[in-house]
Formats: structure tokens, sequence, C-alpha cells
């Protein structure tokens, strides 16, 4: 019974994917020219100075959205702190040694890592990157430190109280920076800072200022709540 | 008109990914479908706006006609961050479980929340 209700699903999976991949394959050129139209997008990008059209949009555009996003992801490392500091420490797991290999990479590896987080966070109004790509890069940085340090060192010298203020404060920095032009009724996406001249890193207006706040609430972000899994198991 | 795409490869991901979350009885493998899911449906976005002579959306390297939409750009950097944050928490969540009942069995779960509803009554 149970067999033939799982096969009967299976068949209706392959056959919806079936019918989806039909309309895919008929339905879309890929090979032709573009044919949506782009060209609000080219205006908030120019009138910003971004050079990189989508930081223009989520960084302007949909800020408000981005902030919403912002405030999600700040709710769900409350989520991972709340319910594992409510368990507390369950066991101390034996310190698996790492290999000297894994020791001597991360050594050279780390400071390139932050390095290229906080050039991927700066320069998220001229290139591929910004505040969301930077955090997680510096994050992971933070991560290959604690397993090649131990995270009895990582912990003893990042202080994760402060970081947890530092992570609201960005957070609340970056809600008044948002609302405070609406309620001086001045429109939200107007540029105070002014555009710069496109393709130098001082442009941009406000887009730097996000991208290097969001930067740094998404590095902390999830080095806490990385650090928090840690912290239950006792060791990576 | 190439049966090969990254739509079509999207679509056999999610199809691969539900199957894993509905049929799966394992907590942590029914997470790492929903991983696939959202994989899938970021590039899913990406590739609905890719061209064959397209160039990526910033301004000055390119003439304008060949930059792809940007807007789908966009939307999946937000889904990524959501797609973190959730598996992150479902994680913690799956965690709690396992403390409680000492399985990542879902099958199992059902059944002994069903014999406690049974033994408050």
């Amino acid at each position: 019974m149970k067999r033939k209700k799982t096969v009967l699903l299976g068949i209706a999976a392959v056959t919806l994917s079936a019918c989806f991949c039909a309309v895919a394959i008929l339905g879309f050129d890929f090979r032709g020219p573009r044919t949506e139209p782009i060209d609000p997008w080219i205006v908030a990008a120019e009138a910003l100075g971004t050079q990189n059209i989508i930081s223009a949009i989520y960084l302007n555009v949909r800020l408000f959205d981005t902030i919403i996003e912002v405030l999600v992801f700040a709710i769900a490392a409350l989520g991972v702190r709340y319910y594992l500091t409510a368990r507390g420490r369950r066991r101390e797991a034996d310190a698996i040694p790492e290999s000297r290999v894994v020791r001597v990479a991360a050594d050279v590896l780390l400071p390139p890592i932050v390095l290229l987080g906080i050039y991927i966070v700066l320069h998220g109004h001229l290139s591929p990157g910004g505040g969301f790509a930077g955090g997680v890069i510096a994050g992971t940085g933070l991560l290959l430190a604690a397993i090649a340090l131990g995270t009895e060192t990582v912990r003893s010298r990042i202080s994760s109280s402060v970081l947890e203020w530092v992570e609201w404060a960005v957070l609340c920095g970056i809600i008044v920076l948002a609302v405070v032009p609406v309620t001086l009724s001045r429109p939200a996406l107007a540029n105070p800072i002014g555009p710069g001249t496109m393709g130098r890193l001082l442009s941009g207006g406000t887009t730097l200022l996000y991208s290097m706040l969001i930067g740094v609430k998404v590095f902390v972000g999830s080095w806490v709540i990385v650090r928090r899994f840690i912290d239950h198991r006792g060791e990576i | 008109m190439d049966a090969i795409n990254g739509v079509t490869i999207s679509i056999i991901l999610f199809g691969i990914g539900f199957v894993g979350l509905v049929l799966r009885r394992d907590l942590v493998v029914k997470l790492l479908a929903l991983g696939l899911i959202n994989s899938a449906e970021i590039l899913c976005l990406v590739s609905l706006v890719s061209r064959d002579s397209g160039a990526p959306p910033i301004l000055g390297l390119a003439p304008t006609a060949q930059l792809v939409d940007p807007l789908p750009h966009a939307i999946v950097l937000s889904a990524i961050v959501i797609n973190f944050a959730i598996l992150a928490l479902a994680l913690v969540f799956v965690m709690l479980l396992v403390e409680r009942y000492h399985t990542i069995d879902s099958a199992r779960i059902e059944r002994e929340t069903a014999t406690e509803e049974e033994t408050w009554n």
C-alpha cells in the first residue's frame, strides 16, 4: 500500500517535471537578444552613480525589501541563539586534532580571505558582490580560523557579547538611515551624498554606506550562528 | 531551443529535492533536499534571463542592449540569505527534536508524539 503510493507520487512528479521541462524548452529562447525592458534600472543606476545595476536595485529601489530581509536574517540568528542557549552545552566532545596541513593552510589563507571579503563589500557598487557576499566570505574565514586554531582560542580572542551588540546596533543603524528621510518627508530614494564619478570607489552615495553596514551585519550574524553551533557541540 | 539549459536542469533538481523532501524519513536528509530545492530555484531565476550574447548587468562593461535583466539577480540575492537563515533555524529545531526523541526518523517522531497525546488524554 505504502509502496504503491510512493510509486504513484514518483510517477506524478516525473510527469509534472517533464511537462515543465517541455514548456521551458519550447517557451524560452536563450539564443536571441534580451526582450525584457531594463531602461528603468539603468536610469536608476545612473542617477545613483553605481556601476552595478543590481546593487542600485536592491540598495535603492527595493531598499525596504532588503531591510526586511536583513531583519529576517537577524531574527533567524536570534532564534538559533535562543534555542541553543536554552539547551546549554551538551557535552565536551573530544577535540579532534587537526592535521598540520589544515593548520598551516588556514594560517596562510585567513588574511587573504578576510581581505577578499572586505574588498567585495567595498566594491559592491562597482562589481559583482556587495554586503551579503562579502560578509559571508569574511565570516567563513573566521570559521576556518576556528577549525585551525581551535574554538577555545578564537572564542577567547573574540568577545561574542560585544559582537551580538554590534549586530543589533548595525541593524538599528540601517533602519534609522532608511526611515529618517521618510519621516522628514523627503523621498527615501533620494541620495543625499550625491552620485560622484561613476566607476570610482567613492561613488554611488548611500549605496556604499548600506553595503558596508550590511556587510558588517552579515559577517557578525553568520559568525554568531556558526559559533552557537560550535558552542553547543563543544568542538567543530 | 536547447534541451539542456539552466531552466530544465533546475526543474529536474527541483523534482529530486521535492521527492526527497516528501518521501525520505530522515529529517537531516529532508533539510538537504530543501537546500537542493533552494539551489534549483536560484539556478532557474538566474538562467531565465541568461542570453547567449548577454553581458553581466554592469554599466560600461558592454553596450546596454547586451546587458541581461538585473531584476532576478537582485531577487536571488535575497533568496540566498533567507535560505541560509531558514536552514540554520530548521537545523536547530531538528537538534531539539533529536534531544527529545533520540531519533531523526520523522515517522517515529510522529508515532511518539501520538502516544504522548494519548497519555495526556
